[in-house]
């Protein structure tokens, strides 16, 4: 029994599953920094072009918001020339833009009007309100499902594996298929759990001293605009 | 506002259906523009076929074969782990062919494929060739140029060593995991109705996951190219004795990809006549 | 055009093979419908006792919720599938897919309810029990039906989240509409036509529930301030506005 369980946790195989695990923070990573970029544009296209940009962003919204992951990680795996490294962030970048514009306009959608011609009267444009005075504050208002959508980003990584990207979960499974004892097959699952658990409870606990230190708790928009 | 919207969705649909096909469009064009130049050739000298705009051409432009191949077969393709260094039969097939083309055996970028990806990755052109235990089927001969076979393996049953499991025989109502995209399925199928008995199929997108299954019991029978159980056979497996169909290995290509095609199968061709071919496939005792 | 991904010859090919999708698209459904129900019943109970005044109850749900969100629903389901069997627990995948989804979206439907419960001001509480109501009355009668009209849309959504998650069942064979896409796609060669027309089922799936969960949301809030849509000559009027003053800020 404890032969097999330290037969999983040698230096090597830890050292495997830390190439995955820095594959996951990768694809992970950069699909958040590349996400709320281009979210926000999607939103403020959404919230604030009547004309065909608008429409635009609202079909792309609706299209990814309403098929799985899963699809256009094989999608863009399979259809398009982008090479393996690269098909992974893109596919999973596409998909939580969507995500991320409806929580960021969610975000707009609570900054009263009066801000605008407030701004106006100031003589801002229409871009300085946005850039100083609307996107701002809506940032700070949206952060506890930002911070939530970030966690979902993390654990959607593990779609990747569907293409055999050898992310965290991926690397997990390559040594699964050389395990056969009961003891080494849980050992193994609860090391890759646990390392997502860690991860992630972390980033919750974020959640949750941000909420205690503004005051503001996840709302009923929060939980609705956050993917599972 | 539902009925506009499905409107645009439709539309988009279709414009990213055409923008897709697009790159799909253009080298079928290049296709009938060289088979068109080929068929000029033939009929006037033909040696001077190498004129036709050609995917060779592209790649000595490019002074990189860029060749998929199996990362987890032993004696095939297979990845060092420590060294990330690729090796195996199909490594040294690879290498021969970027000095055949470029002479340089070096002048290759290899990229790990599996039977799921490798038909995907040569369409959108970021693989020249797949040399990656790729089984020539007619049905595959639609959609790639397959060289003739460098290669022919079988199918073959992996079994837990307590399953008391001989042969198919044995595996009436059982059920046998083999990896998406693979020719075993088919196979084993046509091989179950002989012997009048049913088994069913699971499908996987790695072959790690079908051991993982055989290991826990979620099926009971691990079935694939005998090169490839190989890799994954431990104490409590047992590969049996028993082939399916022979499995002959051709080097893939593109449809429209004639010239390096029909390189490509001169030369290993070439290999087999000179006995070259026998000697590299018993420097790796396969 | 044989080449492209998209050929006619492949939508044809991808076509003869429409009763594997239908029975993948069936079994989406009904695994979602069950494992929805599951997810309902956990997430409710579990919502109103995280609610409750009980501690110890309250940290149970608690660790339920941390567990099941924090740890991805793939390495869950591969749990169920290649785990439990070690420990002599063997489900095919349609219960996986009923159980593992079901039990993953019932943590979210937790925070859900939890949330909803605790928009309504605990003066209602209160005052219910001054009235003579029991908790359980109270809850039933008088929280509960104001929290479930706050709470639809973010449950529609959870709903739409869901019939998506099922598609995890592709990765270990669950015969689900993405597994019989993928595993048509993969053996015949014709993924382009597979795979859009599974995009496009799954969207004939969420659309109408998202699209209902929006409208819901947007006649809630319709005395909150609505963002201000802007005319084409706004922009040019702040255009030609001074900019002097931007220091200033």
């Amino acid at each position: 029994m404890m032969t097999d369980i330290l037969s999983v946790l040698t230096a090597e195989n830890l050292l495997f599953l830390l190439d995955g695990l820095k594959m996951t923070i990768f694809y992970a990573g950069s699909t958040i920094l590349l996400s709320i970029c281009l979210g926000l544009i999607l939103a403020l296209l959404r919230s604030y072009s009547l004309g065909f940009w608008g429409k635009l962003a609202a079909m792309y919204i609706e299209v990814l918001r309403n098929t799985p992951l899963i699809l256009w990680i094989l999608g863009i795996r399979f259809l398009t020339p982008i090479p393996p490294l690269w098909s992974g962030v893109v596919s999973l970048t596409l998909f939580e833009t969507a995500i991320i514009a409806e929580i960021i306009r969610g975000g707009l959608g609570g900054i009263p009007k009066g801000q605008f011609e407030a701004g106006h009267s100031q003589g801002f444009t229409f871009l300085q309100v946005l850039r100083f005075i609307v996107v701002p504050q809506c940032f700070r208002s949206i952060v506890p499902a930002l911070l939530s959508q970030v966690i979902t980003i993390v654990k959607d990584s593990s779609f990747l594996w569907a293409v055999a990207i050898e992310e965290f979960t991926g690397k997990g499974m390559i040594l699964m298929g050389r395990f056969t004892s009961t003891a080494q097959v849980f050992t193994l699952f609860a090391l890759m759990a646990a390392v997502y658990f860690t991860i992630n409870f972390l980033l919750s606990a974020a959640v949750r001293r941000q909420s205690a230190k503004t005051g503001r708790k996840p709302t009923l928009e929060d939980l609705s605009a956050v993917t599972a | 506002m539902m009925k506009k919207f499905w409107a645009l969705f439709l539309a988009a649909a279709m414009l990213l259906t055409t923008a897709c096909s697009g790159s799909g469009a253009s080298s079928a064009a290049s296709s009938t523009a060289s088979s068109a130049a080929d068929s000029a050739a033939s009929s006037s000298a033909a040696e001077s076929s190498a004129a036709s705009s050609g995917v060779l051409d592209q790649i000595k432009a490019n002074g990189v074969l860029k060749v998929g191949v199996k990362a987890d077969v032993p004696g095939f393709g297979l990845q060092n782990t420590s060294t990330g260094e690729f090796e195996g039969f199909e490594i040294d097939l690879a290498k021969k062919l970027a000095e055949a083309i470029l002479g340089d055996p070096e002048a290759i970028s290899l990229q790990a494929v599996t039977a799921k990806t490798r038909g995907p990755l040569l369409d959108t052109g970021e693989l020249d060739m797949v040399i990656a235990t790729f089984t020539i089927t007619e049905e595959r001969k639609l959609t790639y140029n397959f060289s003739q076979p460098y290669y022919t393996d079988a199918v073959k049953l992996m079994v837990k060593k307590d399953s008391g499991i001989t042969g198919l025989k044995d595996m009436d109502g059982k059920t046998i995991g083999v990896a998406q995209s693979a020719t075993s399925r088919e196979i084993l199928q046509a091989a179950a109705d002989e012997l009048g008995i049913k088994v069913s199929f699971n499908e996987y997108p790695t072959y790690p996951e079908i051991k993982t299954a055989l290991d826990s019991g979620r099926v009971d029978c691990f079935s694939v190219d005998g090169s490839i159980l190989g890799g994954y056979v431990d104490d409590t497996t047992v590969i049996l004795d028993e082939t399916y169909a022979p499995q002959e290995y051709g080097v893939t290509t593109r449809l429209d990809a004639t010239d390096l095609a029909e390189f490509v199968d001169d030369f290993i061709g070439q290999l087999k006549e000179s006995g070259e071919l026998d000697e590299m496939i018993a420097a790796w005792n396969l | 055009m044989k080449t492209s991904p998209f050929s006619l010859d492949k939508w044809l090919r991808f076509f003869t093979n429409w009763e594997a999708m239908a029975e993948g698209f069936t079994r989406t459904l009904v695994i979602a419908l069950l494992s929805l129900t599951l997810a309902l019943a956990v997430g409710v109970v579990l919502g109103i006792l995280s609610s409750s005044n009980n501690k110890a109850l309250r940290r149970a749900v608690r660790c339920y919720v941390e567990l099941f969100q924090n740890i991805p629903l793939v390495i869950q389901i591969y749990f169920f599938y290649y785990v439990l069997p070690y420990a002599g627990v063997v489900m095919d995948q349609f219960a996986i897919g009923v159980l593992g989804v079901g039990l993953y979206t019932g943590a979210y439907i937790s925070e859900v309810v939890r949330t909803g419960i605790q928009s309504i001001p605990t003066g209602q509480m209160e005052a219910a029990k001054s009235q003579g109501f029991t908790y359980v009355q109270a809850m039933r009668l008088i929280i509960l039906p104001q929290a479930f009209r706050l709470i639809l849309p973010p449950l529609t959504n959870q709903a739409v989240n869901l019939i998506k998650n099922t598609s995890v069942l592709a990765i270990i064979a669950g015969g689900d509409l993405m597994y019989q896409a993928d595993s048509l796609a993969a053996s015949k060669l014709f993924y382009g036509p597979a795979y859009v027309t599974t995009g496009l089922l799954y969207f004939i799936l969420c659309f109408p529930l998202s699209t209902m969960a929006r409208k819901l949301e947007q006649r809630m809030h319709r005395k909150a301030a609505a963002p201000v849509a802007v005319s084409k000559k706004a922009p040019a009027q702040a255009l030609a506005a001074p900019q002097t003053q931007m220091g200033g800020i």
